[in-house]
């Protein structure tokens, strides 16, 4: 089997079109079996820690929504929790909540678009387009709500910028009512499905203590069993108010990591609903404020994992260091645990199960066949990835996609 | 576990070889010699269970180069900052990576943006920096970007 004279290196990105961030993969293969994988980071690396670092505290959270696509709540927020941990300052409690609102928005978008990628990658269309379907209205209501499917331009350190307006809230509730009988809809078709179960169940793997090592965060933590989650362990916004439960699965593979993701989805909605009902009256922001001589830390439960931000200050208006720790930074490492060992046609939804801002996966270069001609390796690698839940589905004689008549029970 | 309760632990354990520093129940920090980095990380990670490196930051300061630490415990509201200063114009500290993964990357990011030399490093290379910026360190204080714009600006010849 251990054949080195048979082993190739087959690069998977840098870049695809369709995504945000270019990643590339090294996956050195004997056979159909990885048995090393690199990755290389370097190909959009901004400077916006520098940038930071001449901008005013006012103007740095505008600058940080435009890290991630995705994560535009996120990393504003993240930066007024550090900043505001050097204040010692408490923001007001309707700022609390709308930074809640807005956050919990941008998980479900998030996660739905995960899911639908995540469908994609293994062959199952209708998962793709249904949960891409059913994240449209969430972008919509985050538009309702601030005037942009992604960049709110809302936190502000010691608060937010805007209110909300609460006129729209009960266009929300409806989105949210749609959202959460179709979820369940989608959620009870695929965990229910014996093809699914047999695809993802012990497919890519992140051992409990493999989790810890590599310091993961977020549902790729919590897919393994690690019990985390930083809107309750160091309540940020309203979270410590609210109702809802952390998800954990203790297996680490990917079904793991879509049941985690796909029940987040209901915590979600749950919690929107308590904030659209609960928001107090009151003051939005704490004024200007002056930052003096300090440091502080912030963290905030991303849609993918714990964010950190290190901030210091040296009394003028623009803050000496700003150090940004996206959540993808701790996952993405963790696939030289969870790809080694694993044949190719699951290396894609492995490396797609943490959520990685993903663009790597689908550009490669040329790859040689055992043959001797070169086939296209990423269409070839999304191929192989499909191909084999098809044979899987035909072996248990069902359809290769998801079972029409669950759909409708 | 409480920022004030893991200061006198990290006291005992260490003497005056760590000096921590409680700024709120969730923060700590702790300033020590970057010799001493290795032993009070494993310390960490041994006597604080779900603990992990979560990231760290380096720091161009006056007196030398900030090395910090940043450790989050799963489950806890607690981050332990370990701090060393490193001395310019060369600065070295002990790696992490060996022990945890975690550590991996990060350091190979500080080398790459401060021209920090993490001493054992498994897999010294660069991670994000062009490769056209071989020895030089953008957060550095005294790196020029306009200067360096200039110099590497290359213009289609007509």
């Amino acid at each position: 089997m251990s054949d080195p004279s048979s082993r190739r290196v087959v690069e998977i990105g840098p870049f695809h079109p369709l995504l945000e961030e270019p990643v590339g993969f090294s996956l050195t293969v004997e056979g159909e079996r990885v048995v090393a994988i690199e990755a290389r980071m370097d190909y959009i690396h901004k400077g916006l820690e520098r940038l930071a670092q001449e901008r005013t505290y006012d103007m740095v959270p505008i600058l940080l929504e435009r890290i991630c696509g995705i994560c535009s709540v996120t990393h504003s927020v993240c930066f007024c929790n550090a900043v505001e941990d050097l204040l010692g300052v408490e923001i007001p409690p309707r700022a609390a909540y709308i930074r809640t609102i807005i956050g919990e928005l941008e998980r479900l978008h998030s996660h739905l678009l995960w899911v639908g990628l995540a469908g994609h990658f293994i062959g199952y269309n209708t998962v793709f387009m249904w949960a891409w379907k059913y994240r449209e209205p969430v972008c919509d209501a985050f538009e309702m709500l601030t005037g942009h499917r992604q960049n709110s331009a809302l936190p502000l350190v010691g608060g937010v910028r805007r209110d909300l307006p609460v006129e729209y809230f009960p266009a929300i509730r409806k989105v949210l009512d749609e959202l959460e009988g179709q979820t369940e809809r989608l959620t009870s078709a695929v965990l229910d499905d014996p093809v699914l179960a047999a695809r993802l169940k012990g497919v890519g793997v992140l051992t409990q203590n493999a989790a810890l090592d590599f310091g993961v965060v977020g549902p790729t933590a919590r897919a393994s069993g690690l019990d985390t989650d930083v809107r309750r362990d160091e309540p940020y916004a309203a979270y410590g108010e609210l109702d809802w439960k952390v998800i954990t699965q203790p297996d680490g593979d990917v079904f793991a990591k879509a049941v985690v993701r796909l029940l987040e989805i209901f915590e979600s909605i749950k919690i929107l609903r308590q904030c659209m009902e609960r928001i107090p009256a009151g003051p939005l922001n704490l004024g200007t404020l002056h930052v003096p001589t300090g440091e502080g830390i912030g963290r905030y439960e991303a849609p993918r994992g714990e964010d950190v931000h290190y901030v210091r200050s040296n009394g003028t208006n623009m803050p000496e260091r700003l150090k940004v720790r996206a959540p993808s930074y701790v996952n993405i490492p963790s696939f030289k645990a969870s790809c080694l060992g694993a044949p190719m046609a699951d290396v894609m939804i492995t490396l797609a199960a943490c959520d990685p801002c993903y663009s790597c996966t689908e550009r490669a270069m040329v790859l040689v066949g055992r043959d001797g001609a070169p086939i296209s390796p990423v269409p070839g690698l999304l191929a192989a990835s499909q191909r084999k839940t098809f044979e899987l589905a035909r072996e248990m004689g069902r359809r290769p996609d998801l079972d029409r008549a669950n759909w409708r029970r | 576990m409480d920022a004030g309760l893991v200061a006198t632990r990290l006291r005992e354990a260490f003497g005056p070889r760590v000096n921590p520093t409680v700024r709120s129940p969730k923060r700590l920090y702790a300033s020590l010699d970057a010799a001493d980095l290795p032993e009070v990380a494993r310390w960490l990670w041994t006597n604080l269970p779900g603990s992990r490196l979560a990231t760290s930051t380096g720091i161009d300061l006056r007196d030398g180069v900030g090395l910090f630490h940043h450790f989050a415990i799963n489950g806890s509201p607690l981050l332990i900052t370990l701090k060393v200063l490193l001395a310019k114009p060369d600065p070295h500290a002990p790696t992490l990576a060996g022990e945890t993964a975690a550590a991996d990357w990060i350091e190979r990011e500080i080398h790459d943006l401060l021209g920090v030399v993490f001493d054992g490093h498994p897999d010294a290379r660069r991670l994000l920096k062009a490769e056209s910026m071989a020895g030089e360190f953008p957060l550095r204080r005294d790196f020029d970007a306009a200067e360096f714009k200039e110099r590497i600006d290359e213009r289609p010849e007509f």
